[in-house]
């Protein structure tokens, strides 16, 4: 459908409640980075981070017929995406032992990044990020990855736009202190030109 | 921050834009703040694999499956009629509701058998014939009380149209027969009745036997008793019986026998009524003369009877044994002849003097403060009332629930069993047809 381009997610849905699968096509096709890259950016396995991106279209299918237009069609996916990571998250803390905070955010030698055919970029911005407080992380990740309004991240963390505002804020300063404080910076971003795919 | 993240109002916008011309330091910050940006997208993460695009292909290809097969199997009304009963047991206002729709069966129920159970015994009182009764022995539990109740009532009917027999009998005025007749006079009617007599049988003067009976209503009742006695003294009467009572909270009575004599009947009565309103009136006759008659006559052969046997007695000087016969004779012949004179001096008083039943009653004038009780002791007397009404209120709950409750319970599970088997068969049979079949291995 031509106009499908045009449409806003918001429509999408809607079409799709009516039983419009391309409508659900369309919107898959949006987000399917978005969500993936999400996943990825805050779990161990890029395989963990498949299955969760997956669970999270699927119950974006199933739960299409309960979807009321209160806010965005972004702040719902988000907030889906939001609760499928922090069920995995308490799971894993149930199942391991000796779980740190920061389990599900590995370092550099995580083996996620030895599978072929996946890599990143910028590992130091990762170690960097790695660093932040928990909270302020996912503010700050929410605002320069998914670029979710104030509002949007508001809704998906389920806490006032102020606090938003100055998690952000306190996030920006700290990674800035973080990043200026790493050695061999300039260095590092090189590298990570070179070996990029 | 807000404005470097665009999410500020236009007009704040401008202000912004124009205070950071001017402060450096601001200045500084939002370009540290820019680069930050930057340098984060440096963090790049690779797209999703195609396996992700096929997974959830496969995923929202299965689910419109199911939606079609589910639009496909509901088509049977009966089924989505079953589908929407299954459904209905998660839903919490169904159960409230259901609760509630047996909870009204409950009551309904335990009030038709409460309200049969106090109208049984009523049914007992109310009806006078035998019909009515038998109509009630429909009702199980009091059906022996109810046939006694009948047999009895039968036995009171015939008893009472054997009466109407008799009566019929003696209204046909035989002058043969020894006749009683009952003349019913309403207040005002007595000087038109007169006292029409009957016949009697030829050659003797009737001798009737008169009673009257008289009842008044009084204003003045203490002089009533005084009034009275005077009257029948006037009248050459005599009283037989009086009787007073003076309840605290009714009205006093005072009843009297008087006997006055015949002739006097009519004037005495006159006069008594003058003492207050008559309430009720009625005067009888017994014509005595045929007993009299045969009396005298017994009398005169009893007698002639004693002047044989004495006469016997004078003349045959038989055996010892037959004297103390005769002897015996005439002393039973004797006591006949005394009784029978006793009974004739009793007609004659009767005849003679008439009697008059009489009743006066007071005008009743309810007072204030008839209330007999005090306060205290009303309150004590309702508060007792009370909590034995509440006992058995309760006790009355508890034993219909004990009686109805077996019947209710039974009939409730055997229709929800039968309602539910089928439900859950016909839910599973859609549950079955909906679930994806196994796919074949993925391109």
């Amino acid at each position: 459908m031509a106009d499908d381009a045009m449409a806003t997610d918001e429509q999408l849905i809607l079409e799709f409640q009516r039983g419009s699968h391309d409508a659900f096509t369309e919107l898959f096709q949006r987000y399917r980075e978005l969500i993936y890259s999400f996943f990825r950016r805050r779990v161990n396995h890029p395989s963990r981070a498949e299955e969760l991106a997956q669970e999270t279209f699927v119950a974006v299918l199933r739960g299409a017929q309960r979807y009321e237009p209160r806010g965005t069609f972004r702040s719902y996916l988000f907030a889906i995406a939001y609760k499928i990571l922090a069920n995995d998250r308490r799971k894993l803390s149930q199942n391991s032992e000796g779980a740190g905070p920061g389990l599900d955010f590995p370092g550099p030698s995580a083996p996620g990044g030895a599978a072929p055919g996946r890599c990143e970029t910028g590992i130091w911005v990762r170690e960097a990020v790695e660093k932040l407080d928990g909270n302020d992380r996912e503010v700050l990740l929410l605002r320069e990855y998914e670029e979710l309004s104030y509002e949007e991240i508001a809704g998906v963390l389920r806490v006032p736009v102020n606090t938003v505002r100055s998690r952000l804020f306190r996030a920006r300063l700290a990674l800035k202190e973080i990043l200026a404080a790493a050695p061999g910076r300039s260095v590092r971003k090189e590298n990570a030109l070179e070996s990029s795919i | 921050m807000a404005y470097l993240d665009g999410e500020i109002a236009a007009d704040r916008a401008a202000e912004i834009a124009q205070h950071m011309q001017q402060c450096a330091e601001c200045k500084a910050l939002a370009a540290d703040f820019r680069n930050l940006s930057q340098e984060l997208l440096a963090w790049e993460i690779e797209g999703p694999p195609a396996r992700l695009t096929e997974q959830v292909n496969e995923r929202a290809a299965a689910v419109k499956q199911t939606t079609a097969k589910l639009e496909v199997i509901e088509e049977t009304p009966l089924r989505r009629w079953f589908g929407k009963i299954g459904a209905l047991k998660t839903k919490p206002w169904a159960w409230a509701s259901a609760g509630a729709l047996a909870m009204l069966l409950l009551m309904a129920g335990g009030i038709s058998t409460l309200s049969r159970r106090a109208s049984a015994p009523s049914a007992y009182v109310a009806s006078r014939d035998g019909a009515s009764l038998s109509t009630a022995m429909a009702h199980g539990s009091a059906q022996d009380e109810v046939r006694r109740q009948l047999v009895n009532k039968r036995e009171e009917v015939e008893a009472m149209e054997q009466k109407l027999a008799q009566a019929r009998v003696a209204s046909s005025l035989d002058p043969s027969d020894g006749q009683r007749y009952t003349v019913e006079i309403k207040p005002g009617e007595a000087q038109a009745a007169g006292g029409t007599l009957p016949q009697s049988s030829p050659g003797v003067a009737p001798m009737i036997a008169r009673t009257a009976s008289l009842s008044l209503v009084a204003k003045d009742f203490a002089a009533v008793e005084a009034a009275v006695k005077a009257v029948v003294s006037r009248h050459a009467g005599y009283i037989g019986e009086l009787n007073s009572t003076t309840p605290p909270d009714a009205a006093k009575t005072f009843s009297a026998t008087l006997r006055v004599p015949s002739a006097q009947l009519e004037p005495t009565l006159a006069e008594l009524k003058q003492l207050g309103r008559v309430d009720q009136e009625s005067q009888s006759g017994e014509e005595v003369t045929k007993q009299y008659v045969d009396l005298a006559a017994r009398l005169k052969n009893a007698r002639a009877t004693e002047e044989r046997l004495l006469g016997v007695l004078r003349n045959n000087t038989g055996k010892v044994k037959d004297v103390l016969e005769v002897e015996n004779e005439i002393s039973r012949v004797r006591g006949e002849i005394e009784e029978m004179e006793a009974d004739r001096r009793a007609l004659e008083s009767r005849v003679d003097f008439a009697t008059v039943q009489l009743s006066v009653t007071e005008e009743y004038k309810a007072s204030l403060n008839g209330a007999p009780l005090s306060l205290g002791t009303r309150l004590h007397n309702s508060f007792v009332a009370g909590y034995h009404g509440v006992v058995e209120s309760v006790i009355g709950l508890l034993a219909w629930l004990l009686e109805s409750g077996p019947t209710l319970l039974l009939w409730a599970a055997i229709l929800f069993s039968l309602v539910r088997w089928p439900v859950r068969w016909a839910w599973r049979r859609v549950r079955r047809a909906v679930k994806p079949a196994p796919k074949p291995a993925a391109a």
